[in-house]
Formats: structure tokens, sequence, C-alpha cells
């Protein structure tokens, strides 16, 4: 009994390691004891009010990560807000184009600015469309706000316009209250003029300037500008400062006029002015 | 037979804290990216063991690890086990002159141990999946223990009681 009691005592280290060895693997095989989720739950209770209070310390790591996600997110979401904006804004000069489209009764062929020029003195767009689309030169070119300039020049598929800001374009214009005539020019710097204007004419700041039924470039009515000053170029005419109204900055989407010049008219006129010698 | 209830009071708290830490705050140097994490109480077990003996570090590595087991709501009695047998081998580590609670000894006592104890607690993890055991020793043991051992380099800056005997450091 001495014996057993001392051998006990010698290897005492292994017989504790042995029972909490069978402890742990008693827990192991009754893991769905309910004694043992009772005393789980209790534990995770108390221990829940501890962690709660420590949980409020922020995570400096996770909110980096966080941080950068949202910065990522935020950058993807501008551009599909940046996206959508540009399908709005393309999406209203569409609407407006077709509706314009559809209430003239001229035949028209829609064109993108495909390229423009606004700092020279003889300005010019070039267009996405050319003779394989039936489009000539000396069509006009227009946009729903009015008159853009005429087709100088042409290929297969692109076409170049002299617009209204080109100091070779002159057109023939009217003033649509008055029914003044005058004849429109760029004078390369900054405005358009219109000019061969009676001193006594009834101009006045406001007044809305059309093509004039005289021009055989283009057809009459087509809206052009705004009056936005008046004065006297001389003893006998006046000067009149015209505001476009087309906006030629932000000028994307055009329709060339499928109008010629009438050439019965345009030889006779011609014949008349320089008779044969 | 004399019982310290000081150092059994000490290790109570320092277990309880660390337990506290491992299962609050251990993500504030966790690497997420690897989901690799660093045992702490480990650590104290292996000092426990060391310092105190066989039946000490297994009945500290019992119950330590029972609770660890109830609070993470994982297998009941896995890490018990594994902190057990791992503490109790600590205590083989035990000297006289205290040479593993030393500086570098202690870190290869805390690499070596911290393998055992990864390994009893992922190979029985494990146990039933598809998953090879050599994935899980490249995966989960290894860099585990590795990170463990290196957090453990934090003790070797702590400052030591002058009753230590480093005698054996200018032995031969």
């Amino acid at each position: 009994m001495k014996k057993l009691g001392q051998l006990i005592l010698n290897i005492k280290e292994y017989l504790i390691l042995s029972v909490l060895i069978v402890f742990s693997l008693a827990f192991l095989f009754s893991n769905d004891n309910t004694q043992v989720r009772f005393l789980r739950a209790v534990a995770v209770g108390m221990f829940g009010t501890v962690q709660s209070g420590i949980s409020s310390i922020p995570n400096v790591f996770e909110l980096q990560q966080e941080n950068k996600m949202l910065r990522e997110n935020n950058i993807r979401l501008s551009n599909e807000v940046s996206g959508l904006k540009e399908s709005k804004l393309e999406n209203i000069r569409l609407t407006r184009s077709l509706s314009f489209k559809e209430s003239t009764g001229l035949g028209l062929v829609s064109a993108n600015v495909v390229n423009k020029s606004l700092i020279q003195t003889r300005n010019t767009i070039t267009l996405n469309v050319g003779e394989n689309d039936s489009v000539y030169i000396n069509m006009p070119v227009i946009t729903d706000a009015g008159l853009v300039g005429r087709i100088v020049s042409t290929s297969k598929n692109y076409s170049i316009a002299q617009i209204l800001l080109n100091k070779d374009l002159r057109v023939t214009v009217k003033v649509q209250r008055s029914r003044v005539d005058g004849i429109l020019s760029y004078d390369g710097v900054s405005s358009l003029t219109a000019t061969n204007i009676p001193k006594n004419a009834d101009v006045v700041v406001g007044d809305v300037i059309i093509t004039s039924e005289y021009s055989n470039l283009f057809p009459s009515g087509l809206p052009i500008g705004t009056v936005t000053e008046t004065g006297n170029l001389d003893n006998l005419f006046k000067k009149i400062e015209i505001t476009p109204l087309v906006n030629f900055l932000s000028l994307e989407n055009v329709f060339v006029l499928k109008y010629l010049v009438n050439k019965e008219r345009y030889f006779l006129e011609k014949s008349y002015q320089s008779p044969k010698k | 037979m004399n019982i310290d209830y000081k150092s059994i009071i000490r290790n109570a708290i320092l277990l309880f804290v660390l337990i506290l830490v491992q299962k609050s705050l251990v993500w504030f140097i966790s690497l997420s990216q690897l989901n690799l994490s660093p045992d702490l109480v480990i650590i104290a077990l292996i000092y426990i063991g060391v310092r105190e003996g066989k039946i000490s570090g297994a009945v500290y590595g019992f119950v330590a690890g029972l609770l660890l087991d109830v609070l993470s709501g994982s297998f009941l009695g896995l890490l018990a086990l594994s902190y057990t047998v791992s503490a109790f081998i600590a205590g083989f580590f035990q000297t006289e002159n205290d040479r593993f609670l030393v500086r570098f000894n202690f870190i290869i006592a805390v690499f070596a141990i911290s393998i055992l104890s990864n390994f009893i607690y992922f190979g029985l993890f494990f146990q039933g999946t598809p998953i090879l055991f050599a994935k899980v020793m490249l995966l989960y043991i290894f860099p585990s223990s590795t990170y463990t051992t290196i957090i453990s380099l934090v003790y070797t800056i702590l400052p030591k009681k002058k009753g230590y005997d480093r005698s054996y450091l200018s032995e031969s």
C-alpha cells in the first residue's frame, strides 16, 4: 500500500495531466450537452458585458480599410453619376433635335461636330457626314436654335462648314419685327455685325435677326441672333451688333439642311450683274 | 504543503486579462490579410509552466483553455486539451536557475511549445475535413506559431526580477 502511495506520488504529474486530458476529451465529446450550453451561455453573458465596453474602442486598422473601401466606392459612384449626367444631357439634346427634325418640313441630315475652331478669324466646324450622306457644298447647317453656317468642303464621309463666326461668310438678313434688311458678317474679333442698314431704320435692342428671302444660300426665316447694341456706322448707315442664338462653344449636334442654291436664280442674277462684254 | 496564494492570484489575473485581450483586442495585432493572430494566452501559459512546473502549467492551461473554449463557441474542450498538454510540456523547461525564462531561451521554448499547441488544436479542428494535413501545417500551424513567437519577443524587453540566476550565461 505504501509502495502504491509512493508510486502515485512519483507519477502524480502524469496522473493530473491524464485527468485533465480526460476532462478535456469528455468536454470534446459532449459538445451538445444541455449543461455545456448553459455554462456557455452564462460565461458568454458575463464576458459580453465586459466586451461590449471594450468594443467601443475604435478599430484603427478596420477604419483604415473601411475608409479605403468607401473612397473606392465614392470614385466608382462619382464616375457613374458623371456618366448618368452625360447621358441625361445627351438625351435632352437628342430629344430636342428629334422634335426639331420632326417639326421642320425640310430634309435634314443629322451630324455630330467632330472638330471645331473658334479662335481664328475664319472659324469652321468639321462634321461626320459627307457626300455618302448626300451632303454637298453650300448646304446650310443649322440647329434647333438657329443658323450655324454653311458647308464649304466635303469628302465621302466628312464635311467642313463655315460658321457665322467666319469673316468669309456674309448672310443677307432681316430684322424679324420691322422687316429691315441688312448684311451680316463677322468682324473677326468678337461679334457679329449687321451693316447696310439705313440710319433711320427701326431696329432696337432685343430684335430677332433672321435670314432674308433675298439670300440665295439660305432659306428665309432661319433665326440667327438678337440685337444687343445699335449705333451709327457713318452718316448714312447703322451698325448693329448681334449675339448669335447658337452657342458655338457647346455645339455638338447639328443638322445639314438639304437646301441648295437655286441655279436658275443664281445664274440669272449673275448674268445680269456681270453681262458678257 | 505550502500554497502560494499570491502566485495563484497573480497568474489568474494575468490569464484573465490575456483571455480578455485575446477575445476582444487581438485584432490590434492580427494580420487579417493572412488570417493570422497571435496566441497571447499560450505565451503566458508557457511562462507559468516554465516557472512553476508541469502541474501548475497543466492546471492553468486546462482552466484557461476551457474558458476560451466556452467564449469562442467552438469545440468545447479543444483548447483546454491543447493548452493542458502544452503547458505541461512547458514544465519540462523548468530549471533551477530559470534559464528558460531568460531572453532567447524563452523564445525557443515558446516556438517549440506553440508548434505543439497548434498541432494539437488544428490537427483535431480539421479532423474529418478534406484539407490535407500538410496544408494545415503550412497555412495554420507554422505561421501561427511563428507569429506568436514574434509577439513573445516583447517578453525579452520587459524588465526582469533581479533574483533570476543568470550564472549559466557565464558558463563555459
